[in-house]
């Protein structure tokens, strides 16, 4: 297991309360600074406070569905990166949600090492958009 | 991808020189360097993301095989990860280069929404009729009524046969009871939630689904229609209540050989009060554990089946039985086969008991074969108030036959009758009523085997000791060996160990979930017509019933042979009885899953774009999901090399590699692949970082090549002929094929295309902290000699590389393997064995027509690997 420390904030959001508990503490163990959310408008709410780099976030979730917390998010800070975690095998969704502009889509059950990689990769590309964009700003 | 390398960075490289002289201003440099970072991110994940569609696509490949049973998760699960995948390398090449290959996405759009079609395909009910009574049922309304019911109306309506009253409750009926008030959506979830086929407790969401279903109400309208089809018969009973039975019809049941045997719950004797309790049952049944996994095994989808319902007047059957119009176990005999015992035919399907067999010729007097007249301890009756019960049968009927001659000779006249009509070998329920009366209560198709005789030279005279059962029933045949698992009650189908024989007092339906994982079935009660006979007989299990005393003389634990053709089982493994075993049934080929996933796979799996030198080898001509994971690779590769040169960025070109002296090497760093910028042209080994071409190099340099074999008359013949035909093998000519060794690396990463000698090569590595996404790609091509030689050396090549664990493939001449998942030190120790293998077979294809040569080499080669590879003292 990976021990090395990640020092950027990720946002879980998922209403399933074991999963993302779990989910939650798997992430910590391996180094990264976990904040949780079980809905979409407190996940909103936090990322207005907190500025996550990345979000994990379930596509199926009571009132807000992942899909309009995501446009909220984005709203909020457009180079957000983030990962749509799903029970619904749909392409569609899928390709819709990637189209939207998510850096990835997992399906559940997920492989925790998965999605490691998936959150490393995300704030990689996070980091070099905000890079590319203070460079045209410049 | 290799001829585009090489032609790339011959160019790569002569811009080389005049962008030296051409310095960039400091801000650019680092807006270059910016963008090329953020390229090679892409092209990092666009790697990984190619990884995982072959990595679908050789689980699909795998399934499609057909001889592991999988459910329909595969074929959506797996599709939908080579079609999100696909989609994001399209993205990736997007942001590789920005605009070039658009076209992508039209390909892309066009077998999306041929998978599409494949996957949402539904069935659509057209007639909305809740119930249909069975006069007016017939075999054209399989969809509406089920196979059972729609066979039931023929024989009734068409052969006139006597049929009890009845109806059934449609399809139509059943999806909307399951949709009405989200049933199905709440069944869908929970087996969501279950995860995995190979996770999910099938007894919990088994067991949520029937609960489900059991507290549900009976929509309004189907209450009405049962409600009046019941009234119908009532008053043609004179208005006396009519007992029913009541029995699952599903649609689907019938289909490629399936029988789901006693899948599925049927309950007789069933007072009108109850009615709908029983008909909920029955629709609940479809989520019994059995059927969750026989539906699994055999390939079926949820969605696929639907459970109409057949409701019966009940007979009061004196006797009953089921009959096989031919020998289920020998397809060459079509003699027919009576199964009987007294009371209901419940106990003969159940197959709690023994019953008698009655083995009638096809003669026009229907001369009466055989009798085996069983000890029928049991019979199955009607209670007075509702339902069965199982009772002692009177002593002077126990051994006494359950049907006359001239009764045995009518039923083989219905069956013939039945047989004849549907032009297929059937397997018929009946049943006798207290006046003499023959019912007809189902009929099926019959599946019958091939019977494999043992040869003459099989002798057993000297395992006499160890036989500790013979004269059992031939349930199923073939032999398994494994050892002993008994299994009491349904708590232990829980701690049953794959590959053991199962052992059991009754041959019940309750465990056929068990069978598909047995090595075989013994059991202590039971016929070949029960239903656990006919599960074995489908998974091609050996099963072996009425083997008395089983329970007792074994202990778990014991290894026993089962010969089930012989009706025998030995203590121990008997080598000379498993060879004679039948080979493996693949199980779900025809299954309608099975059908789907290779449906949806055209449109993924095959590989069209071969030459990416051709003018054909373009986004358009993608026509499926690899085709377009072949091209953006492809393409991926031919940008990121480009890069330099487009940009006349010097520090992205090639340096040549100074290993001693300046080698036929060149380099291109892609990121963090040498410790520093490195000036000038050249790059030293020891300023490479990056792990997979460092482990290349240690294997290639690891031990000196003495030059290549002397080449015995005939080879050089083939070279000499073959360089005469085609000049550009000459060596020393300046042609494409005189091109140099090629690296794109980076710390983590190493992409080289070289040619040595005549062949070309390319390898791919990924090799990093994140296991699951190491692999290694190598393929393989070419030679000077002639075909054979060629050939020769590549098949030479594969054998070793399957020798370490690599997954290898050869298409005439071209080799391409594969090995992924594994941690560092591991993918490691296998490049290395590819920079020993691409020094080592140079011009080796010379002595491959030479058997010993071969031999020489095999066993040189692996010597030398073994000594490359082992683990090195702390």
């Amino acid at each position: 297991m990976e021990k090395k420390q990640r020092g950027f904030k990720l946002l879980l959001v998922d209403d399933e309360d074991f999963f993302r508990e779990a989910t939650a503490r798997q992430l910590t163990v391996r180094g990264f600074h976990v904040l949780t959310a079980d809905c979409g408008e407190a996940a909103v709410l936090m990322t207005q406070n907190e500025r996550p780099e990345v979000v994990v976030l379930d596509q199926e979730m009571p009132g807000m569905r992942g899909s309009e917390t995501f446009i909220e998010i984005k709203k909020i800070d457009p180079l957000i990166e983030v990962i749509v975690l799903t029970g619904n095998t749909s392409v569609d969704n899928a390709i819709e949600m990637m189209q939207q502009g998510t850096f990835d889509y997992l399906m559940k059950p997920v492989n925790i090492d998965e999605l490691l990689y998936k959150i490393e990769d995300a704030y990689t590309r996070k980091k070099l958009n905000e890079r590319q964009n203070q460079d045209a700003a410049s | 991808m290799l001829k585009i390398i090489a032609s790339f960075s011959k160019r790569l490289f002569r811009r080389n020189q005049e962008t030296d002289n051409l310095p960039l201003e400091a801000g650019e440099i680092e807006k270059l360097r910016l963008t090329f970072k953020s390229r090679y991110h892409s092209f990092k994940l666009l790697l990984a993301n190619n990884s995982r569609i072959l990595e679908a696509m050789a689980e699909m490949e795998k399934a499609l095989q057909g001889e592991e049973p999988f459910s329909m998760s595969l074929v959506q699960s797996n599709s939908t990860k080579v079609s999100v995948n696909v989609f994001r390398m399209i993205g990736d090449i997007e942001n590789i280069a920005p605009g070039k290959y658009t076209a992508l996405k039209d390909s892309f759009k066009e077998i999306q929404k041929r998978i599409d079609a494949l996957l949402v395909q539904k069935k659509v009910i057209v007639d909305k009729r809740l119930v249909i009574p069975l006069a007016g049922v017939d075999s054209s309304m399989v969809d509406m009524a089920g196979g059972k019911m729609a066979n039931l109306g023929d024989i009734k309506n068409r052969l006139e046969m006597n049929v009890p009253e009845g109806f059934v409750i449609t399809a139509a009926a059943h999806e909307l009871f399951m949709t009405s008030k989200g049933l199905q959506k709440e069944v869908d979830r929970l087996f969501q939630v279950a995860g995995s086929d190979e996770d999910r407790n099938l007894d919990l969401v088994s067991s949520q689904c029937r609960q489900l279903i059991m507290a549900a109400e009976v929509p309004e309208p189907i209450c009405l229609a049962v409600t009046t089809a019941y009234s119908a018969i009532k008053e043609k009973n004179d208005g006396q209540e009519v007992r029913m039975a009541v029995r699952s019809s599903a649609y689907g049941e019938d289909a490629v050989n399936s029988s789901f045997a006693g899948q599925y719950r049927s309950e007789l004797n069933v007072i009108f009060p109850r009615f709908f309790h029983y008909y909920k049952q029955v629709v609940a049944s479809k989520y019994s554990v059995q059927a969750i996994s026989y539906k699994m095994n055999r390939g079926f989808r949820d969605e696929d089946i639907a459970m109409c319902v057949g409701c019966l007047a009940m007979v009061d059957a004196v006797v009953g039985g089921v009959i096989y119009t031919g020998n289920p176990l020998d397809n060459r005999d079509n003699s027919i086969y009576i199964n009987s015992t007294w009371g209901l035919p419940k106990a003969v399907v159940d197959g709690n008991d023994l019953c008698d067999l009655f083995v009638v010729a096809r003669d026009e007097a229907l001369t009466i074969l055989r009798r085996e007249v069983r000890e029928k301890k049991y019979q199955v009756l009607c209670y007075e108030e509702e339902g069965c019960v199982r009772s002692e049968t009177d002593a002077y009927k126990k051994n006494t036959p359950s049907l006359t001659d001239e009764q045995i000779q009518n039923l083989a006249d219905h069956a013939v009758r039945i047989e004849q009509y549907y032009e297929s070998p059937q397997d018929i329920e009946w049943a006798i009523d207290a006046v003499g009366k023959i019912y007809i209560l189902q009929s099926r198709p019959l599946q019958q085997l091939e019977l494999i005789l043992p040869g003459e030279e099989l002798n057993l005279q000297r395992y006499q000791s160890s036989l500790v059962a013979e004269g059992g029933i031939n349930a199923s045949p073939g032999v398994a060996c494994g050892s002993v698992f008994k299994v009491n009650k349904k708590a232990e189908i829980l701690q049953f160990p794959d590959g053991a024989v199962l052992i059991v007092e009754q041959a019940l339906p309750t465990w056929a979930p068990l069978v598909s994982r047995a090595a075989a079935v013994v059991s202590e009660q039971g016929g070949f017509a029960g239903h656990l006979a006919n599960v074995a007989r489908e998974f091609g299990i050996p099963a072996l019933f009425g083997v008395k005393g089983a329970m007792v003389k074994l202990q778990n634990g014991d290894i026993v042979t089962v010969a089930a053709d012989l009706g025998q089982m030995y203590l121990g493994c008997i080598s000379v009885l498993l060879e004679w075993t039948r080979p493996a049934s693949k199980l779900m080929l025809g299954s309608p899953v099975y059908e789907l996933l290779r449906e949806v796979s055209r449109e993924i799996i095959p590989l069209h774009l071969l030459d990416p030198e051709s003018r054909e080898f373009t986004p358009q001509n993608c026509k499926t999901f690899h085709d377009i994971t072949r091209f953006i690779h492809e393409k991926s590769v031919y940008e990121m090399f480009n890069f330099g040169k487009d940009h006349s960025f010097s520090e992205r070109s090639s340096k040549q590699l100074h290993y001693k002296v300046p080698m036929n090497w060149w380099i291109l760093n892609l990121d963090d692949g040498f410790s520093h910028e490195i000036e000038g042209k050249y790059v030293k080994l020891e300023d490479i970082t990056s792990i997979p071409m460092l482990a290349f190099w240690e294997g290639f340099a690891a031990i000196p090549w003495d030059g290549p074999p002397a080449i015995d008359g005939a080879g050089m013949t083939s070279i000499l002929f073959r360089s005469t035909m085609n000049p550009a093998l000459v060596t020393g000519m300046s042609t494409k094929y005189a091109e140099r060794n090629y690296f794109m690396v980076s710390k983590n990463y190493c992409t080289l295309s070289s040619r040595l000698g005549y062949h070309f090569c390319t390898m791919e590595a990924m090799v990093s902290e994140r296991s699951g996404e190491n692999y290694l790609g190598f393929k393989f091509k070419g030679g000077a000699a002639d075909y054979e030689r060629c050939v020769g050396r590549v098949h030479l090549i594969r054998d070793i590389l399957e020798q370490y664990g690599f997954r290898a493939t050869v298409n005439i001449d071209n080799l391409d393997a594969r090995l992924e998942g594994f941690n560092m030190e591991h993918m490691r120790r296998h490049v290395k064995i590819l920079g020993y293998l691409t020094l080592h077979t140079r011009q080796l294809d010379m002595v491959m027509n030479n058997r010993g040569m071969v031999n020489y080499y095999m066993a040189k080669f692996t010597k030398d690997i073994d000594s490359l590879i082992k683990p090195q003292p702390l």
